[in-house]
């Protein structure tokens, strides 16, 4: 186990700067995320911390060592790939045995420590199979036990769930989870699902565009996102956003919708000339008589809760709610937004106000 | 589904195709076992007596065995140097970002584009005049030919090869790399076995070039070096052909070819990489 750290890190492709300055710092035995959209350079990050990339500018720290210049090998580190990446001309056991190989630990020793691994994964009967005869999650499954048969002090985990069908990723979360509890291994994991990073990490990194926009607990990223990206990319469904100014009226500040829709803020805000942009979670509305009328458009039942697509005037807003809704599209339906957990954010820069 | 239900069709098909294929060998080898008279005499087909002294005639002749022991170190040579040097070409190709990597790789066939006999003369002159050292002369030596076959085997045993070895993911080697392996062990443990059915396949078809070639033979060889295609063009005389000696000679080259297609052929197996990596 190590502490792993990135400073001011730079990733150039020629011209072509894809990671600019970021910096990071990664507790031992921590399990960090780092999450974001589809080329935000999350994957190349953890490219550069496993020595696959080249690092054009800053350092990674690895266990109190700069590691800039010393080759994947000696990094003493384990990547588990997102396509997973067995060796198909060796068996179950082969493939997880093949680092120790490659370190020249004697047979027994190998063996031991692929038994236990396999034990760990539940993969005791698969030993001696190839990979084109697992299935998906067992694929998986030994490529974790090839990580972890080396003991190293750093996992990194290149989006690994995303070939799996939606319920096997649930239950490949629980087990990457319980295998970090059990082993306590720093982890860096790579994913642009925000649940999966919501619910593993100790830590989360947002990434975009090259960028670090904010690092975080899970929950105070839900809670206290720094911008609007991190508003709108952490929680499903995304939360909603209205644009409009913050005015006095009456000795209290409401919100105005650059479409004239009123609606509640925090208490102990104060008015200001500049835009803003209003941020509510459709969790934190609810359907409550003497709440704002809005006129439904859709209605999405999911069975645990509802879904409502309304709008309010000329803003649309969306609500979850526990509640079953007997109301139907068209219809007006009253809307009660919990203003404690109203978010406002300035609309030029976008950070949280 | 058309398999299934016309099952005879295939069947009368497949026993065509076989026998159009197999019918020449077996002709071949008709001739190969009848006497000179018999053959111009009463041509048949029917294989009635078997006649060997064709085959003793020509395995007793030591200039024959010669060329046959020629054929097979020049072929056998040149489809391992040419195959080495696809591998490790086609790793290169594959995994480094080389400047113009796919112009390197258009040019290495262009100079396939041309006839054969286009390069007689320069070779002649190369082989004869600047390839020497004293007395000592490229023209007419096993290794002067196993050379000269990899300048037209290796482009083409690149191309074979190239597609094989972008087929095996990338992500392998990357694994293999964070695992602690080497360059050369990953090369060793990971590509090369992969490789293999590519590698087994531009064994073969290098070697069969250089096993079948003629011209260049003919010309860039006069004795010690001599192969045995072009020994088989000595039985064509002023004085009439040996037709017997000829199809017995035939006979012959076929059964190394054979074996060493037997030897590869376990190697070629298809869809080895499945599993390696969700497509």
């Amino acid at each position: 186990m190590a502490q792993v750290a990135v400073r001011n890190v730079v990733k150039k492709y020629g011209s072509l700067q894809v990671i600019h300055g970021v910096n990071i710092d990664i507790a031992d035995g921590e399990f960090v995320v780092l999450v974001g959209p589809s080329g935000c350079g999350k994957s190349t990050l953890l490219r550069m911390i496993a020595g696959l990339e080249r690092i054009s500018g800053g350092e990674v720290d690895i266990g109190g060592r700069v590691v800039n210049d010393v080759l994947p090998k000696d990094r003493d580190i384990a990547m588990v790939f997102q396509n997973y990446a067995l060796y198909p001309h060796k068996t179950v056991a082969e493939n997880m045995g093949f680092p120790l190989k490659l370190k020249g630990r004697p047979k027994d020793e190998i063996a031991a420590k692929v038994k236990k691994a396999a034990e760990i994964l539940a993969l005791e009967k698969l030993l001696d199979r190839y990979p084109k005869q697992l299935s998906g999650g067992q694929r998986q499954r030994v490529a974790m036990g090839r990580a972890i048969v080396r003991d190293p002090q750093v996992f990194l985990f290149d989006e690994p769930l995303s070939n799996l069908d939606a319920k096997l990723r649930v239950t490949m979360r629980v087990e990457i989870k319980e295998l970090h509890q059990r082993l306590k291994t720093t982890t860096v994991y790579v994913t642009h699902d925000q649940i999966e990073a919501m619910t593993m990490a100790d830590k989360i990194v947002v990434m975009r565009d090259g960028h670090v926009e904010q690092i975080g607990a899970p929950l105070d990223l839900y809670d206290r996102p720094a911008n609007t990206f991190v508003a709108g990319f952490i929680g499903s469904p995304a939360m909603n956003f209205v644009l409009g100014r913050l005015e006095g009226r009456d000795g209290e500040t409401v919100f105005v919708s650059d479409h004239g829709t009123v609606l509640p803020v925090p208490a102990g805000t104060a008015p200001r000339p500049e835009p803003v942009v209003y941020g509510i979670r459709p969790e934190h509305i609810d359907v409550r008589p003497g709440g704002i009328a809005a006129t439904i458009s859709v209605l999405e039942p999911t069975g645990s809760e509802t879904q409502i697509f309304a709008r309010i005037g000329e803003d649309p807003l969306n609500a979850a709610v526990r509640d079953r809704v007997a109301s139907r599209p068209g219809e007006t339906i009253p809307l009660s937004i919990d203003s404690q957990r109203v978010h406002l954010f300035d609309r030029q820069s976008g950070k949280r106000i | 589904m058309m398999r299934q239900s016309s099952p005879i069709l295939y069947l009368v098909f497949w026993i065509l195709l076989s026998f159009l294929t197999l019918f020449p060998i077996y002709w071949l080898f008709v001739i190969s076992v009848k006497p000179a008279v018999d053959l111009f005499t009463t041509p048949s087909l029917i294989l009635d007596t078997v006649y060997w002294n064709n085959y003793v005639k020509v395995l007793s002749n030591e200039t024959i065995r010669r060329y046959m022991y020629n054929s097979l170190v020049i072929s056998t040579s040149n489809a391992a140097l040419v195959t080495v040097l696809a591998f490790m070409a086609c790793y290169a190709l594959s995994r480094f970002d080389l400047a113009g990597k796919e112009n390197i790789f258009f040019w290495t066939i262009t100079n396939r584009m041309a006839p054969a006999a286009v390069f007689l003369l320069p070779f002649f002159l190369l082989f004869t005049q600047v390839f020497t050292i004293g007395d000592w002369k490229l023209y007419d030596t096993k290794i002067g030919m196993v050379l000269l076959y990899c300048t037209f085997n290796l482009p083409f045993a690149i191309w074979t090869l190239r597609p094989t070895m972008d087929g095996i993911p990338k992500e392998l080697d990357e694994a293999a790399t964070v695992d602690g392996a080497t360059t050369w062990q990953v090369i060793h443990e990971v590509v090369f076995p992969l490789a293999r059915p590519g590698l087994a396949v531009t064994f073969i078809l290098t070697w069969v070039f250089a096993w079948n070639e003629f011209l260049l033979a003919a010309t860039l060889t006069s004795f010690n070096a001599r192969t045995i295609t072009t020994g088989l063009s000595e039985y064509v005389t002023t004085t009439g052909t040996e037709w017997g000696a000829m199809a017995s000679i035939a006979v012959i080259t076929l059964i190394p070819a054979l074996i060493i297609f037997s030897m590869v052929q376990r190697h070629i197996v298809a869809g080895l990489t499945f599993g390696a990596v969700k497509e």
